[in-house]
């Protein structure tokens, strides 16, 4: 899984980033990129629920208090002490960190599941419930609005870099390198000692342990970094958005739909959980008229997958290359079959 | 605040806390029968409430007939759930995560069709029993005694059927050893659709019981799910009496804490209390180690 | 043998995932006959016995209980056709105390008449699980454990009887103990398979062996005769 790319598949990665980088040159559509920094967003927050839930094999529910965590302490900071939101963002990503690691300290004491499950969720409510209590700093479920926008900017060949509702490539670009560096993140912890440990662990966490690995300090690494990570999303989320509502930024059903996204794509993989963000947020903006209906198609898409499709559409990819083999196989090898 | 104020809050805590363990003990009986953990168990209460609602308010039913209907098609509701998806994903691999996985998206799906069905308006039933009961300076209304009696009431016949009927021998024998069981004969996977029964059942007569006093709307069934995940965490995850005890504990530990901040942070403190435990004794308070 | 084995399994194939656990294992066990199945750690032993009882899904071949298949019948099946099992590390319910462990090895509707007739029989051949009735059954030794494990397989009054391991985890004095329960219960009536590692242990008690070795069976006799095989000097010794 975390094997060097073959040349292949560096050309595929390279297009991709072409692709995506060269867009808001060919089209101005500001509503094709709000849809494509919202997949984005949610792609590294999947991502990173995916390194500690499908890597690592934390099943942890209440990655959306780091989101809430990180997209509160940029705004607040940056409304209060005039800092730039280029620098409170990793402030804010810091800070989901602390919180990472206060709730992942006692968590990796539990072997059991649904304990970590349970204690998990407990937590984010107790972080949703208190951002929205604290009303004389968050202003509760009122809303938290005039957080301030990123500063504009002018590169070399791109020209100027603006963040404003209608000009919307300057988000586009900066959340398209924190993708890049999410993903980049993500996958040099995974080839580090840590992530081999974590791989052995989650196949086998009694073998990795009688041979002296030491789990809870790669499972603490991996929880930091991904609270690291779903904060980061979560501030530029809030400086993006421009108003922040404690359902909104750190309710249970961000949590559903970025759980939705990492099963549909495949948990467990580095693609699955990317590909998973970009589908539901388009099938969420074509079911804009449906909104009613928004999250029950996500409750049916979740019991779809987890019954039907249990790797996710990841697996649909060997599926299609297995049938094209098969098509062709007579014709190579007929012996095979006899 | 006068000494009886304070006693009425006990009481409350006490009434509260003994719908919070039907919840709790109907999350354990899945939990230790089947090591499911069930994340629909709220939308289980609030159908249950919808269930009485439609029967008592739209259809005129009487409540001491609607809350039966109401149970037995809770009952259904869940056997038929756990057969349809829960059913399968024991047979598969990774199934510790696919059930909590299903169950997640069912309660979404749940969530949301009684949304459809029902509309975001809060509804409520009207009080089952009136007047108000008074005793040395400590006011209780009625209604809230028929909860407590019913939910003695409920647990009675719970232990009764755990200890002493033969469904209880075979729930008991399958929760500890699947195997064990089935070589005497037990067939686990009817015993799981018939706990699963049950554990819905018992979340709707919390529901039944709750509806004059707590609004019935299509999101009441996530806060009492995480209190009923509270309570399985107090009592050990998995043990019935545990449930029972630990639903009493969190409803007190509630009033006080409430009497000593303000209501918005009660949720707080159920959790704070809950992950404090997890931390000291993460098998339970009245569990064993193993 | 002139009349038809009571349980004859043909050609039985077992896979783990990919693994295959179970070659083409074939054996038959008569009326009121002891069969030890014997073989190295990680043979099949286990497996084969599982297999018999519906509790490890066969991939192909038959196990044939008095001219009926019971290839798919499904474990919680079997006590009403008269097999029960002992299994390995005597999986009791270990927070119900004796009695009512004991109480649930007649559960199935089949055998659930005559409790009283049935428990007093059982508890004739131990006579110390009745002054222990009360006790938590996950709170006795090893020893004593067993007793209540094959108790309760006795409440059905099967016909055959299998026994995973019986011997596993005891006391060489405890060991000698179930040999002679395994005995007496023959004496009623009842056929019983067991598996055990060691050969002598196996012979105390058994009619007839059959020799697993990485899923195969290599070989079958009585006692005697597979003493002095080469084969097992060759599965054993390595010779």
């Amino acid at each position: 899984m975390f094997e060097p790319l073959r040349p292949w598949q560096w050309l595929l990665v390279a297009i991709t980033l072409a692709a995506l980088a060269a867009l808001p040159l060919l089209s101005s559509n500001s509503y094709v990129l709000h849809v494509l920094i919202l997949s984005m967003i949610f792609g590294i927050f999947a991502s990173a629920w995916n390194l500690v839930t499908g890597f690592a094999g934390l099943k942890t529910f209440g990655h959306h208090a780091f989101f809430g965590i990180g997209a509160y302490s940029s705004a607040l900071v940056a409304l209060h002490s005039g800092l730039s939101p280029w620098l409170t963002i990793w402030i804010a990503a810091l800070i989901a960190t602390v919180a990472g690691l206060f709730i992942g300290l006692p968590i990796l004491r539990i072997r059991s599941m649904p304990h970590v499950a349970i204690v998990t969720l407990g937590f984010a409510e107790i972080v949703r419930i208190t951002i929205s209590n604290l009303q004389s700093i968050t202003r509760g479920e009122l809303g938290l609005w005039g957080i301030p926008p990123f500063e504009s900017f002018t590169l070399p060949v791109l020209g100027e870099m603006k963040f404003t509702p209608a000009d919307k490539a300057g988000y586009y670009y900066l959340i398209l390198v924190l993708l890049v560096f999410s993903t980049g993140l993500i996958t040099l912890l995974m080839r580090s000692k840590s992530g081999l440990a974590l791989v052995a662990m989650r196949d086998a966490e009694d073998a990795a342990e009688s041979l002296g690995v030491n789990l809870t300090r790669h499972k603490l690494l991996v929880f930091g970094v991904s609270a690291f990570l779903v904060g980061l999303a979560g501030a530029f989320f809030g400086h993006y958005i421009g108003i922040l509502t404690p359902s909104a930024a750190v309710g249970p059903d961000l949590m559903i739909l970025v759980i939705a996204m990492a099963l549909v794509g495949g948990l467990g993989t580095l693609s699955g959980p990317l590909v998973g963000a970009l589908v539901l947020t388009c099938v969420v903006e074509l079911l804009r008229d449906l909104n009613d209906l928004r999250l029950l198609i996500y409750g049916a898409i979740i019991i779809t997958v987890v019954m039907f499709l249990p790797k996710g559409l990841a697996t649909l990819g060997p599926l299609v290359r297995r049938r094209i083999t098969y098509l062709r196989a007579p014709t190579t090898s007929p012996a095979k079959h006899l | 605040m006068t000494f009886s104020l304070f006693i009425e809050q006990i009481i409350n805590g006490l009434i509260i806390g003994s719908m919070y363990a039907l919840v709790g003990s109907g999350i354990a009986l899945i939990y230790g029968t089947m090591r499911v953990l069930n994340l629909a168990h709220g939308e289980f209460y609030m159908l249950g409430g919808y269930l009485v609602f439609f029967l008592v308010v739209t259809c005129g039913v009487p409540a001491y007939l609607a809350i039966p209907i109401a149970l037995l098609a809770a009952f259904l509701l869940g056997a038929l759930i756990q057969r349809l998806t829960i059913h399968y994903l024991l047979q598969r691999e990774g199934w510790a995560f696919s059930t909590i996985a299903v169950t997640l998206g069912l309660s979404i799906f749940l969530q949301n069709s009684a949304l459809l069905l029902f509309g975001e308006n809060v509804q409520s039933v009207p009080y089952y029993v009136t007047g108000i009961v008074e005793f040395a300076g400590v006011r209780i209304p009625m209604q809230r005694l028929l909860i407590l009696g019913v939910a003695i009431l409920t647990i009675a016949v719970m232990t009764y059927v755990l200890k002493a009927t033969r469904l209880g021998w075979a729930i008991r024998a399958t929760s500890q050893d699947r195997d064990a069981a089935a070589v005497v004969g037990i067939p686990a996977s009817r015993i799981y659709l018939i706990t699963f029964g049950i554990a819905a059942a018992l979340g709707a007569i919390a529901a039944a019981m709750m509806a004059p006093i707590y609004a019935i709307t299509p999101w009441s069934g996530l806060p009492i799910l995480f209190k009923g995940f509270v309570v399985v965490i107090l009592g050990g995850l998995g043990s019935f009496p545990g449930a029972i005890v630990g639903g009493l504990l969190l409803g007190v530990v509630e009033a006080v804490g409430v009497q000593l901040t303000s209501t918005e942070w009660r949720d707080v403190i159920a959790f704070a209390l809950m992950i404090a435990v997890i931390w000291v004794r993460p098998w339970g308070l009245f569990g064993s180690k193993s | 043998m002139a009349e038809a084995p009571m349980l004859r399994v043909e050609n039985l194939n077992v896979l783990y995932g990919d693994f295959q656990i179970l070659w083409d294992v074939s054996m038959t066990v008569g009326a009121k006959e002891v069969v030890a199945v014997l073989g190295p750690n990680g043979s099949g032993k286990s497996t084969v016995l599982k297999a018999i009882m519906g509790l490890t899904p066969v991939r192909s071949g038959k196990i044939i209980f008095e001219g009926e298949d019971l290839t798919k019948v499904p474990t919680h099946e079997m006590v009403a056709r008269g097999i029960s099992m002992v299994l390995e590390r005597r999986r009791l319910f270990g927070a119900m105390t004796v009695r009512e462990n004991i109480l649930l090895g007649a559960y199935h509707r089949s055998v659930n008449k005559n409790t009283a007739s049935r428990l007093e029989w059982v508890e004739s051949l131990f006579p110390i699980l009745a002054e222990r009735r009360d006790q938590i059954a996950g709170r006795m030794s090893g020893g004593e454990q067993q007793m209540v494990a094959i108790a309760r397989s006795l409440m059905s009054r099967p016909r055959l009887l299998l026994m995973d391991e019986p011997y596993l985890g005891l006391a060489p004095r405890i060991v000698s103990q179930i040999a002679s329960i395994i005995q007496r219960i023959n004496q009623e009536g009842i056929s019983v398979v067991f598996n055990e590692q060691n050969v002598h242990l196996s012979f105390g008690v058994s009619h007839r062996g059959y020799l697993l070795e990485s899923g195969r069976m290599m070989l079958t006799g009585t006692g005697e005769e597979m003493i002095h095989s080469d084969v097992i000097r060759r599965v054993y010794l390595g010779v």
